[in-house]
């Protein structure tokens, strides 16, 4: 049996960033060559806004064309070349004032002594007709969690990125049948995940449908969607949700960072917010121009200054390391 | 075969060294085991071996009636994690999964009789003066599920009048149907109110008071 007790024992990182973009990545890329431990949580490589573009031609010294996911990996490899490490996963909440600070995972805890946010800005701005009123009664956003009440059931996925794909995957362990209701034509989704999709026998795949509402009295009896130029009720008794939207991604902090109009993070001139030894970069900044060489270019002035906030602190604590 | 291997041993014991007093796991099962009762007795015996201060009892169901009465226990699985008092931190079904973690805190924070909330939410709770019943339904894969049983824990610590359960929906299915739980973590309060999601403390507070209002009126 996986007991999934994840240690609060580990020995804390230097660097910890939340968010695996251009911005977090290289950031992680500067931290690590500088003999930083670090260590980048992310959702996976199309989570976010370059991984889910579909051609990039102006990155400089990269003529390409080639897709947002390939640059975001080149830029992780990189990383990994220096010593950085990745792990997939999804942040829940994060403990910034603690010493050392903590980030909670899905899959366990992660100490560190400094953190750098790098979650962008593709956090879901409307909700579906009739989502919030049927949350936790067939509405859902977790499908490990969940996915056991919907035993033999139908259910319908609603996204297209890698999270959606893998949540759907995961469903087809309980339910009969997972309606997937990608609002693009093509999947945001890494080929191999979109052919297990594709494949899987237990899957009707909906490309460009639209979810005009989640319907039910008191518990989810369907959704309602147009798609190819049609409306129809599909009979599901779960709706999980993934879809994206073009707000900050600040959710996990649960207030503890002050945010500006829209939701998004202030920061100094060093990419520091209120909070010593956290920094923010990337799209998930105000009156950022979301362009992924700004992002990239963010994350190595953090990273310079995640350093000086280092080493400020080691020479203040000389048993810091023990 | 142990449950817990040697990685996981090793956390366990850096987690439970610095208890600030003994606790004692009781553990409810019967002589035919139910269905994970076995599993969820090895858990407790184990981890009773990784620190000095926890205790294991176990005890029959049926034949230790009147204990399980006094306990408030009234299904199994149970574990009951008794400090220098009875705060009413209760565990139903198997601790497994995320769940785990909740475990390990609760056996923490009741070891030391504090809990670990905000100011404002210690002088709300100290205000209480009804009974108060905390339920939270979860499943072991539910990675949002232990922030929820383990701020209900802590506001059972808090407060005489507050008792806290976590609740393993899949092992007893008819309380799932009973209190409409299709997903996790869904907190039930003292029957009436409810709670979708790992709500943040002000927001769990603030039902509770939306509890306490109902009985009153």
């Amino acid at each position: 049996m996986d007991l999934g007790f994840l240690p609060a024992g580990l020995e804390p990182y230097d660097v910890l960033v939340i968010g695996g973009g251009p911005a977090g990545a290289t950031a992680a890329l500067y931290t690590a060559r500088a003999g930083l431990r670090t260590l980048v949580v992310d959702k996976g490589l199309t989570a976010g806004a370059l991984g889910t573009t579909a051609k990039i031609v102006n990155y400089p010294g990269v003529p390409g064309p080639l897709s947002g996911a390939e640059l975001v990996r080149r830029i992780r490899d990189q990383a990994v070349s220096f010593g950085a490490e990745f792990v997939t996963d999804k942040v829940l909440r994060v403990d910034l004032r603690g010493d050392p600070k903590q980030v909670w995972g899905g899959e366990g805890v992660y100490p560190a002594q400094a953190v750098v946010i790098a979650t962008g800005a593709m956090g879901r701005t409307r909700r579906i007709p009739g989502e919030e009123r049927l949350l936790g009664r067939g509405v859902s956003y977790c499908a490990t969690c969940d996915g056991p009440f919907f035993q033999g059931q139908e259910v319908a996925v609603v996204g297209n990125n890698d999270e959606a794909v893998e949540e759907a995957l995961t469903l087809t362990r309980f339910a009969s049948r997972v309606h997937f209701l990608s609002p693009t034509a093509d999947l945001r989704a890494s080929p191999e995940l979109g052919e297990a999709l594709a494949a899987h026998p237990q899957v009707t795949l909906y490309p460009t449908a639209r979810v005009r509402e989640v319907v039910g009295q008191e518990r989810v009896e369907g959704v309602r969607i147009s798609h190819q130029g049609e409306e129809r009720t599909i009979p599901v008794g779960g709706v999980f949700v993934y879809l994206q939207g073009n707000i900050p991604v600040t959710d996990f902090l649960d207030d503890q960072l002050p945010v500006g109009q829209g939701g998004c993070l202030l920061v100094d001139d060093s990419f520091q917010t209120v909070i010593p030894g956290v920094f923010a970069v990337g799209d998930v900044l105000c009156r950022h121009l979301k362009q992924a060489v700004v992002a990239a270019a963010d994350g190595v002035v953090a990273a310079m200054a995640v350093d000086r906030y280092l080493s400020g602190r080691k020479k203040l604590r000389p048993d810091w390391s023990r | 075969m142990p449950m817990l291997d040697d990685n996981v041993r090793e956390q366990v014991v850096d987690f439970l060294k610095d208890l600030a007093g003994p606790v004692r796991l009781m553990m409810f099962t019967q002589e035919f085991e139910c269905e994970y009762c076995a599993e969820t007795r090895q858990l407790v015996e184990e981890i009773g071996e990784l620190s000095e201060l926890v205790s294991v009892e176990v005890y029959d169901f049926l034949a230790d009636g009147e204990k399980a009465e006094q306990l408030g226990v009234d299904k199994i699985p149970a574990i009951a994690v008794i400090g220098a008092e009875d705060y009413g931190v209760r565990f139903y079904g198997i601790p497994s999964g995320y769940e785990f973690t909740s475990l390990l805190h609760a056996i923490r924070t009741v070891a030391a009789g504090k809990p670990e909330l905000s100011e404002a939410g210690v002088q709300a709770l100290a205000e209480v003066t009804e009974p108060i019943h905390i339920q939270v339904f979860v499943t072991p894969t539910c990675p949002y599920c232990p922030q929820s049983v383990t701020l209900a824990h802590q506001m059972a610590i808090a407060s005489p009048h507050v008792r806290a359960d976590m609740v393993e929906a899949m092992e007893f299915p008819h309380l799932a149907v009973r209190y409409q739980v299709m997903g996790v973590p869904r907190t039930v309060i003292n029957e009436t109110v409810h709670l979708e999601g790992a709500a943040p403390e002000p927001m769990v507070l603030e039902k509770l008071q939306e509890a306490l209002a109902g009985t009153e009126g």
